[in-house]
């Protein structure tokens, strides 16, 4: 986005000392925008409506075809993008190892609850301190070399939790099969995470997507206030130059390692979530197109942003799920049951085309990498500011 | 946008928590049914009703899953307006099911369990599907099944050869067609002991996961009974892709036959080697489960190799006749085993509903236990009610040489091992592990 | 067997494992080491090399995706084997220069996490059109017939033909490469690029030239992996992403940029592989990871690199 505050030109006409005041008793939409208040309050008001907006709304979800545990599972990989992104957005390192933390935590999570205790909210700090655990022990190693060693190493130790849980650790994990004697007792011993929440189901549905919703929430302003507090600072002047940080007098290493378990963390909050969404851990959750997956959503969605992630979670998943079951590629408004029809006879474009998906978010992938480095996030922010600049400006 | 498979946005617009067992269908118009039985799962039914099936479209087995899809879509025309063995099954109109059109949604699974789970989500949520159907692998399947017991959906498995999917992980709501590991075994003792005598040593590869570790027991137990001498059994970890140091450990001279416990794409490559390596001149060679995809990467190394498969269109009876004169007539091609699976399974499921005369699953589950049939070309069969596993003949086949394959014909039937010779009592093997779950 | 032939045996299959291993890491080391550009979608310039040296031995029927949807019946030449082995490194070559030219060239000046991206992103894009046109399912890339039997060894008896000539070919092609870099001027230009690649272009030598070949050689030793080692296994789309990580691995473990270190750290991985089979399978895979964590932690320019090398 434009960091020129876009003022208007009538303030100019007052004395300076008037504008400064302006700027600093009615704060600009940016100013606004960027408060803590403001990101908690518009993701909260996010999170409630977009089940309903995108499962069950009038003519939207129609369009759209979401359903309900799709819209919970794009939070889900939504709070892992943006752990993410804390790594490689702000201080430039690029981890392909990832799916360790998020299949660390929900194979840890599914086993806590099977032996130890079904409580959901247990069930998630289980498995994110087994996560951020992991997350220390492999950024201390992996973080000895900077660049494409450490991208190789993470990959090399991702894969290794692959191979354990396949077959040495196989009594433990299930191995092929997955884990499937996943416990889930009732949120805070009240609410049935699979029932409706009474009044409200209209609007989010289930309690198992108020628990999913509320920790993103929490994700949000956490990763919100970690970005203005003195490590994101120090997390972007990283990513500048760790040089210069160095000698400025920053312990690059401990920061990069910070950034590392804290964005371990994250993925470990969203994996556990996953085991509760789920009730099973496929083994899939460790190998390496797990990680692949999510270096894809974040610099899709944008990376050094702190939605961008989510928006690419959210594109990724929908590609995938919905996408992907598309048989034919119609012209809209051909064909019958359109919501306004002009022709009877549907205009095929192509058939078959949900088998290209995978493709598609390929070409688009080297395309963002190519040509948008800040994603898609990034080029809806630019339209923003362009046509407020067009329409607000003069 | 107008990309859909499927139009009807009215009903997917009404609010309806699947999950919610008991608290479901607000606000749905009761039909006559739906005063008579509780809402359960997607039950009752708004509109047509809907049938979902989940195969593999990306990856390995993506042909193996076009050929189901294609007697998927077949299965759902018979039924709407008759045709194949619908025209024959007495409890089938030819008119839909219950007189309602039947539509279908399909779905990738990718032969990945997390993905089969999330497509079978979307089917039971968005497209509020009545009964799935699909799979080319065990570990899809028994993640589908488990989904569809907590969401009380019906499943009919279509490939799935494990013996915990009517075993250990069997659950109420599924119902598999299909033989498992333990009567392949069985199956294969007659013809092979009858081939290669009834002493010999023998020596086992398996892959390293629950199917494979069933295949070597049950290999284990039914040709150790039939007096042959087990030398060792060596796991080899899933996604091996070299299995030359496993093979070179095979004693030449002692091993009379080579068991490669081995499926689909990793048992195309570890047949393929064992015959490079040149074992084949010292022992003969077993396969449990032969696949399409699987004999089209092995090529000519299938030749003369034993295995057990699923069905083939050279099962000379009147209703396998049917079916593939029924399939070559829509799409020009033969049909895989898959097929005839998928076909049977879905039109069973038909027959079930028609009977019952609802939907709702419990009736439908009631009228499928314990059912016997002799109307899909493997003899006459029992679904039985302990483990809702189909009691029935077992094909063994022997692979062509690479001059006698062609397309769609890789095998030669040596023996329909038929049900007499097979399967086991409620209280043993896979099924004495077996808790079907609740109804309801 | 004696316990000696199957140690013999058993080092004889690592070296064969390690052999594909060592040719894709030497285009990757020489690329990442004379270029500094890390090329995820090395991989996918595996499976070309593997899909076409198939399509030029054989005549194949497509049993999927789009080429047997538009009716192609039979595909390929059936031209047999030895000019799969001449047309394919050729062919893989022209298609690293390329890639040097519309997809390295312009990222030089990025940082690696976007090259690794963008090979990543290429990478996954070569493999779906690969699946799209020939279907995800495998092919039988059956072994020539004058190299498919077995031949006597002393000590071990019998070894297949094939795995044989497989050690042999790569032996010559890294004597063959390792002879380029060493003894000729190109290789000259190149080893002093990978030291110090401004010195070089202040002394007026222009580098884009050695770097396009430097790339096309890389790609080159892919698509000869590609056509040997095709052979051996089922052929499919995934095979070039399978290939890469075991390579990427060799790298790390050789250190960046050496021929020779490429060449130990891919019978390291080769033996390890199969030792570990024989003693204990569970952990084979697991085997390699441990290896590389052990060799990068205790030496981490890698067993033969050198310091200043190291990106």
């Amino acid at each position: 986005m434009s960091d020129e505050p876009t003022e208007t030109p009538d303030a100019t006409d007052e004395t300076g000392s008037v504008v400064e005041r302006t700027q600093r008793e009615l704060p600009s939409w940016e100013r606004i925008r960027e408060s803590e208040l403001f990101v908690v309050a518009a993701t909260t008001l996010a999170v409630a409506i977009f089940p309903w907006l995108f499962a069950r709304a009038p003519v939207v979800s129609g369009v759209l075809q979401g359903y309900q545990d799709l819209a919970t599972l794009i939070l889900i990989w939504g709070i892992f993008a943006m752990g993410f992104n804390l790594l490689l957005g702000y201080t430039g390192l690029l981890s392909f190892g990832h799916a360790a933390f998020w299949g660390g935590a929900a194979y840890a999570a599914g086993v806590f609850s099977a032996q130890v205790s079904s409580s959901p909210i247990l069930i998630i700090l289980a498995g994110t301190s087994f996560a951020a655990l992991s997350a220390w022990i492999l950024g201390f190693i992996s973080l000895r070399r900077g660049g494409i060693y450490f991208a190789i190493l993470t990959l090399a130790f991702g894969q290794m939790a692959f191979y354990m849980a396949l077959s040495p650790l196989a009594w433990i994990t299930g191995g092929e099969n997955g884990f499937t004697g996943v416990e889930l007792g009732k949120l805070f011993g009240v609410f049935q995470l699979r029932y409706p929440v009474p009044g409200l189901d209209w609007l989010v549905g289930t309690w198992k997507y108020v628990l999913v919703g509320g920790v993103a929430v929490l994700c949000v302003a956490a990763a919100n206030r970690i970005l203005h507090s003195p490590y994101g600072m120090v997390f972007r002047a990283i990513r500048e130059n760790d040089q210069r940080a160095e000698f400025v007098g920053l312990n690059v290493w401990r920061y990069k390692l910070m950034a590392f378990i804290i964005s371990g963390t994250f993925a470990g909050v969203a994996g556990s979530l996953f085991t509760i969404y789920s009730a099973y851990v496929p083994l899939s959750s460790f190998y390496w197109t797990t990680s692949g997956e999510v270096v894809i959503m974040a610099v899709l969605g944008g990376v050094g942003s702190l939605f961008g992630p989510i928006l690419g979670a959210a594109i990724y998943l929908y590609v995938e799920n919905i996408v992907s079951g598309v048989q034919q590629l119609t012209l809209p408004f051909t064909g019958p049951n359109e919501y306004v029809t002009l022709v009877q006879e549907p205009v095929v474009l192509m058939d078959g085309f949900g088998a290209y998906w995978h493709l598609i978010l390929g070409l688009v992938f080297v395309a963002v990498v190519v040509l948008f480095p800040r994603g898609i996030w990034g080029l809806l922010m630019d339209f923003g500011s362009a046509v407020r600049k067009l329409g607000g400006g003069r | 946008m107008a990309r859909r498979e499927k139009t009807d946005v009215s009903r997917r617009d009404v609010v309806k928590m699947a999950g919610a067992t008991g608290l479901a269908g607000l606000g749905v118009a009761g039909s006559a049914s739906a005063q008579e039985y509780p809402p359960i799962g997607n039950f009752p039914i708004q509109g047509n009703p809907t049938f979902g099936f989940t195969v593999p479209q990306s990856g390995p087995y993506s042909s193996e899953g076009q050929d189901e899809l294609r007697a998927y879509r077949m299965a759902v025309e018979h039924l709407n307006n008759g045709g194949g063995w619908v025209d024959n099954w007495s409890d089938l109109s030819g008119n839909g099911v219950l007189d309602q059109q039947i539509e279908f949604v399909s779905g990738d699974t990718a032969t990945d369990a997390d993905t089969a789970r999330q497509t079978a989500r979307r089917m039971i949520q968005r497209d509020q599907a009545i009964m799935l159907s699909g799979g080319s692998s065990s570990a899809v399947a028994i993640a589908i099944q488990e989904l569809c017991q907590r969401e009380k959906v019906n499943y009919m498995c279509c490939l799935t050869h494990s013996n915990d999917t009517t075993g250990k992980s069997c659950v109420r709501y599924s119902f598999r067609e299909m033989f498992n590991a333990y009567m392949s075994a069985q199956a294969l003792v007659p013809p092979v002991t009858n081939e290669y005598g009834g002493d010999n040593n023998f020596y086992q590869l398996y892959a390293d996961y629950t199917w494979g570790q069933t295949v070597q027991s049950s290999m284990s137990q039914f040709f150790g009974e039939a007096g042959w001498n087990e030398m060792n059994s060596v796991a080899t970890p899933l996604g091996t892709k070299d299995f030359s140091s496993y093979l070179s450990q095979v004693p030449r001279d002692q091993t009379d036959v080579l068991f490669l416990d081995h499926y689909g794409l990793d048992g195309a490559n570890s047949l393929s080697q064992a015959k490079e390596m040149g074992l084949d001149e010292d022992m003969e060679i077993v396969v449990p489960l032969y696949n399409r995809p699987m004999a089209q990467a092995a090529g000519g190394a299938i030749e003369d190799v034993f295995g057990t498969v699923a069905w083939d269109s050279q099962i000379d009876n009147p209703p396998s006749n049917q079916f593939t004169q029924a399939f070559n007539d829509r799409y020009d091609r033969i049909p895989s085993g898959p097929a005839q699976l998928a076909y049977a399974q879905t039109l069973q499921y038909a027959a079930a509903v028609q009977r019952a005369g609802t939907f709702y699953p419990p009736e439908v589950i009631k009228q499928l236990e314990g059912r016997e049939y002799n109307n899909i070309g493997m003899g006459q069969e029992l679904m039985r009610k302990c483990d809702h596993q189909a009691q029935r003949a077992v094909p063994v086949v022997k692979g062509l040489s690479e001059s006698e394959q062609q397309q769609g014909q890789f095998f030669e039937i040596v023996n329909l091992t038929g049900a007499d010779q097979l399967g086991y009592s409620c209280d043993e093997g896979p099924a004495g592990e077996c808790e079907l779950g609740p109804y309801e | 067997m004696s316990l000696l032939a199957e140690t013999v045996t058993v080092l004889l299959n690592g070296l064969q494992q390690g052999a594909i291993y060592v040719l894709v890491a030497i285009g990757l080391s020489i690329i990442l080491g004379t270029l500094k550009f890390v090329n995820f979608a090395h991989g996918a310039l595996y499976l070309i090399g593997t899909y076409a040296g198939l399509l030029i031995t054989l005549k194949i029927t497509p049993t999927g995706g789009k080429l047997a949807d538009w009716g192609y019946t039979t595909l390929g030449l059936g031209w047999g084997f030895l000019p799969a082995l001449l047309i394919v490194p050729i062919l893989v070559f022209v298609v690293g220069l390329a890639m040097e030219r519309f997809v390295a060239r312009p990222f030089y000046d990025r940082p690696d996490t976007d090259q690794i991206l963008l090979t990543f992103g290429l990478a996954i894009v070569v493999q779906e059109v690969f699946k799209i046109l020939f279907g995800g399912q495998s092919y039988n890339f059956a072994r020539p017939g004058w190299a498919s039997g077995q031949v006597g060894l002393p000590i071990v008896g019998t070894f297949p033909e094939w795995r044989l000539y497989i050690i042999g070919i790569t032996a010559t092609v890294v004597v063959l490469v390792y002879g380029l870099i060493e003894y000729t001027d190109f290789g000259l230009v190149v080893r002093a690029g990978t030291r110090d690649a401004e010195m070089v272009e202040l002394l007026g030598i222009k580098l884009s030239r050695p770097y396009l070949m430097v790339f096309g050689v890389g790609a080159a030793l892919a698509g000869v992996a590609g056509v040997v080692g095709g052979p051996l296994y089922a052929v499919n789309p995934n095979i070039g992403t399978e290939v890469l990580v075991p390579s990427f691995l060799v790298v790390v473990i050789g250190g960046v940029g050496s021929i020779s270190g490429a060449v130990l750290g891919g019978i390291l991985i080769g033996e390890t592989l199969a030792v570990m089979v024989a003693i204990a399978p569970q952990w084979s895979q697991v085997g390699i990871y441990v290896l590389a964590a052990i060799v990068l932690l205790a030496r981490p320019q890698g067993l033969l690199g050198a310091e200043e090398v190291a990106p």
